[in-house]
């Protein structure tokens, strides 16, 4: 499975073009075919290219609703 | 716009650009599932559907109300509607209530419904906690029409088995909760 950096995380954040990812509790998934994630923003407070853990801990859902979408890979630390 | 008392909001420590974004989402979300639910309603038909018509047919004038309700909010707080129609719908904070590939599934539309309600329920709840003691006119409203959307998702799922039920449909006029934001 793909390994990804914070760094490399960060460029998949849904702009321009780019693909539309988040990390939760070590696993990256790809939000890109979301309804909710379009442009790489969710519910004008979260980002895409980011690790969610905590922001998920504060949301009216929990990880079962990330959970449908693809997994990509794990996120590990930086260098 | 309601300049003092959208700086009251911004000085309890409310992100007020952020929060008007969030009340354009489930705005939207109110009016594109008023328009599913159109669909959905004109397809609950025979002995399982028309049980089940009634209801979807509350839920929806309901969500439309919530729609009107959110509306003078939004221009209050210093925001606005987008010009374009598609925009709106592309930004709703729930995805589209779709008839579903079958459209004589009755379980199937219950589905969709039941969903769309939840979805709705968690948007609500999030602006609750967001503005709990520090907005309290968005407070009010978001509670009320979070009243009206535990009840929808509970009257489908409750059509869908997950019971036992704990009421009935209601008796009298239709947003029993938002409609003091209506008059």
């Amino acid at each position: 499975m793909r390994t990804f950096t914070p760094d490399e995380l960060a460029l998949c954040d849904g702009r321009d073009g780019r693909p539309s990812y988040v990390a939760c509790d070590g696993t990256v998934y790809d939000v890109g075919e979301s309804f909710l994630w379009r442009r790489g923003r969710h519910m004008a407070e979260h980002e895409a290219g980011r690790d969610l853990t905590e922001e998920l801990a504060g949301a009216p859902h929990g990880a079962d609703l990330l959970e449908l979408c693809p997994v990509v890979g794990v996120l590990v630390a930086g260098a | 716009m309601a300049k003092v008392a959208r700086e009251m909001v911004e000085k309890a420590g409310v992100n007020v650009d952020q929060l008007l974004e969030l009340l354009v989402y489930n705005a939207a979300a109110e009016l594109t599932t008023f328009y599913y639910y159109t669909i959905l309603r004109a397809n609950l038909i025979g002995l399982e559907g028309e049980g089940v018509k009634e209801i979807a047919e509350v839920a929806r004038i309901e969500d439309r109300n919530h729609f009107e309700a959110l509306v003078p909010r939004i221009y209050e707080l210093g925001g606005k509607l987008p010009d374009d129609m598609k925009e709106f719908h592309d930004m709703s904070a729930c995805k589209p209530a779709r008839l579903p590939a079958d459209p004589t599934d009755v379980t199937a539309i219950l589905t969709v419904l039941v969903e769309a309600e939840r979805c709705a329920v968690r948007g609500y709840t999030h602006v609750c906690n967001l503005t709990a003691g520090k907005d309290h006119r968005t407070y009010d409203l978001s509670l009320a029409i979070l009243n009206e959307e535990i009840e929808h998702e509970s009257w489908f799922s409750e059509f869908l088995g997950e019971g036992p039920s704990g009421h009935f449909m209601r008796r009298g006029d239709t947003s029993p909760f938002v409609s003091k934001f209506l008059r």
